[in-house]
């Protein structure tokens, strides 16, 4: 089928040398703030988006999403190596990478990282293809309505699958979608909480709200936590797994994969949620459970290759539907609309080039990454060296840099400095600043849509429940919800007839 | 730790806070018809939303107890807070060169750590590195060295 010559496209776009640069440069920059612990994939994003502004959307994208899926390879390193996870999906393969690193076994327990990951990576990507197409080819016959309750249903699913509080996760999207609504009324043309600034007509810039959340508001909370770092970068000795660990890694690579690729296409899901249920899935099926823990190989290749699946399912609905699914996704539609790329169904259609390009540099990259990073992996470490202290005040320099430069305006700089405060006492509140970012994203969307669908049925509300696919995405909605929050009121009456 | 005024009652106070702001602002915000809803439709109903939220997470944390604050650590908030002001306040005037010194000085100020020694080299490097990325390569339009009086001193100084 054309699925072939899609493809075609796709690596025809990708393998061109400046995009080959870029997805090599967003690999790389990945691997590196993956090894890195406490800068993520998603302040590392927002920081680089300033810079995509000189890119060709597609070299823009491609390096973004390399950012990502270097960032779960990078993440393993130090996981293995330092025990300290340098990205949050690594946090299991901390558990068994460590323990056979310090048996001497770090060597094979990288190669079996990399492998596991590159593995899902391809089979990923190949689901990306198969399913994109008809994703697509149903979203294009979604009504105003439908709209509606597919991203009221995406911002459920990513309140209940939020870590910690979730009425706090609710109210954060409440939040977001409060201050997504900033600025001029494309509707009609009046302005809404602007305090008379006329810098915020515009809205609030998606990279201040973004670098000021995720890229201040985190250095600052890991300046004032110091930080632990055991720097027992044990010697790597034979990289080459054996036969053996290749036997023990087969069938936890495959179930990693299938599992994450499925979690990954859930909204608030991605890699973390994949490695954690993929490590207990491997647990629960091994005949030795009780040596989790102290270096099975099985506990480093399943939920390696689950994030790294998962970490790339979570572009079909963005790609497909246009609806972020977390805060990785939020910058990619982030890195869209700076090129003027409105998110949605149509970019399939309207710009295959840049859709298939994107796919198919994932494949590249996972290659690139493959070979790259194990003859690297020396240097990795040495990254290591490096000095929170310093890392901070370069991540602070480059964000201030970074806002500056999208329009030359210094109020954008007070803006930040406000998020970056709003980040910080959001951490200490115990609230994920994810649903909020989401929440901001969507809002805007969601008024037009609900507009639309208002005006389709003179008025009436009710098409929300009378068109099935509206009422089959609010239906699932209420569910999840009910679901989520059930055993929790239990639980706290429990605790409260316990006192 | 069980406390009764923790997390929960913070957070719920911040959202109630901040809801009610936008209810006031947003308050004669034309509302529309239902066929064709008007600007304050959706921030009403979701500064209703947010306001209950945060009511609830009041109520929860006052009846069933809450989880304790993590402590706020001031010194790398004030400094990072400071110095991303200060840049903004003095970029176009004073050039990237004073800027970069100042504003990165600061934010060391903020890392109960800082080696100043080891940071004057870093921040001779990331100089380097910033002109040739920044104004070399990339053409921003910021200047290198000061060009004039910064507006916030004119302002205070005449």
């Amino acid at each position: 089928m054309d699925v072939f010559s899609n493809l075609a496209l796709g690596f025809s776009v990708a393998v061109s040398p400046i995009n080959l640069f870029w997805c090599f440069m967003g690999a790389f920059i990945g691997t590196a703030i993956g090894v890195l612990p406490g800068v993520g994939p998603v302040a590392t994003m927002a920081l680089l988006l300033p810079v995509t502004y000189f890119l060709t959307p597609e070299g823009a994208l491609i390096m973004l999403a390399g950012i990502y899926y270097g960032a779960q390879y990078g993440g393993s390193t130090t996981a293995i190596l330092v025990n300290v996870p340098g990205e949050a999906s690594s946090v299991v393969t901390a558990l068994d990478g460590y323990a056979m690193a310090r048996q001497g076994r770090a060597g094979p327990a990288l190669a079996i990282a990399a492998i596991g990951s590159f593995i899902a990576g391809c089979f990923a990507t190949v689901l990306i293809v198969i399913a994109a197409p008809p994703l697509t080819r149903m979203a294009q016959q979604f009504a105003p309505a439908d709209y509606f309750s597919l991203m009221l249903l995406g911002l459920t699913l990513a309140v209940v699958m939020a870590s910690g509080s979730i009425v706090k996760a609710i109210g954060m999207i409440f939040l977001g979608m409060l201050l997504g609504l900033v600025g001029t009324d494309v509707n009609t043309g009046n302005t809404r909480f602007t305090f008379g600034i006329s810098d915020l007509f515009d809205g609030v810039g998606f990279v201040i709200v973004a670098m000021g959340l995720f890229g201040i508001g985190e250095i600052i909370k890991n300046l004032g936590d110091p930080e632990r770092r055991d720097l027992v970068s044990s010697k790597i000795e034979g990289l080459m797994p054996t036969r053996e660990d290749l036997r023990r890694s087969a069938m936890p690579i495959a179930r990693g994969t299938i599992l994450g690729s499925f979690l990954g296409i859930l909204p608030g899901g991605g890699g973390v949620l994949g490695s954690f249920s993929s490590y207990s899935l491997e647990k629960k099926l091994s005949k030795t459970p009780e040596n989790f823990g102290k270096g099975m190989i099985e506990g480093v290749a399943g939920p390696e290759a689950a994030n790294n699946a998962a970490a790339q399912t979570s572009f079909i609905p963005m790609l497909t539907l246009g609806i972020p699914s977390n805060a990785v996704m939020a910058m990619m539609i982030g890195g869209m609309m700076i090129h003027g790329i409105v998110p949605g169904p149509q970019i399939m259609e309207q710009k295959p080039g840049l859709f298939w390009g994107m796919i198919a540099s994932m494949w590249i990259g996972n290659l690139m990454l493959l070979v790259l990073n194990l003859p690297l992996i020396g240097m990795w470490v040495k990254m290591l060296l490096v000095p929170y202290r310093l890392l901070a005040i370069a991540i602070f320099f480059f964000c201030a840099v970074g806002v500056y430069s999208l329009n030359n305006l210094n109020t954008e700089l007070y803006f930040m400095a406000f998020f970056g405060l709003l980040g910080y006492a959001f951490i200490r509140l115990g609230c994920e600043p994810a649903p909020l970012l989401l929440g901001y994203l969507l809002g805007p969307l969601m008024e037009v849509y609900m507009r639309r669908a208002m005006l389709l049925s003179r008025g009436d509300p009710m098409v929300f429940l009378e068109r099935p696919l509206s009422l089959t995405f609010l239906i699932i909605a209420a569910v999840a919800l009910i679901l989520v929050i059930l055993p929790n009121i239990r639980k706290a009456r429990q605790e409260a007839f316990q006192e | 730790m069980r406390v009764r005024a923790g997390q929960d009652f913070a957070t719920g106070i911040l959202f109630a806070v901040i809801a009610l702001i936008a209810l006031y602002i947003g308050a004669d915000y034309p509302m529309g018809t239902p066929q064709r809803p008007g600007t304050g439709v959706l921030p009403r109903i979701l500064s209703l939303c947010l306001l209950g939220t945060g009511v609830f997470l009041i109520g929860k944390s006052i009846l069933f107890g809450d989880v304790a604050m993590e402590r706020w650590v001031w010194r790398p908030l004030s400094a990072i807070t400071i110095a991303t002001v200060l840049f903004g306040l003095i970029i176009d005037d004073l050039g990237l060169v004073i800027t970069m010194a100042l504003s990165m000085s600061i934010a060391a100020l903020g890392a109960s750590d800082t080696r100043w020694r080891e940071f004057a080299v870093f921040l001779v490097i990331m100089m380097v590195g910033s002109w040739a990325l920044f104004i070399w390569l990339l053409g921003m339009p910021i200047p290198l060295w000061p060009v004039r009086v910064p507006k916030f001193l004119t302002f205070f100084f005449g």
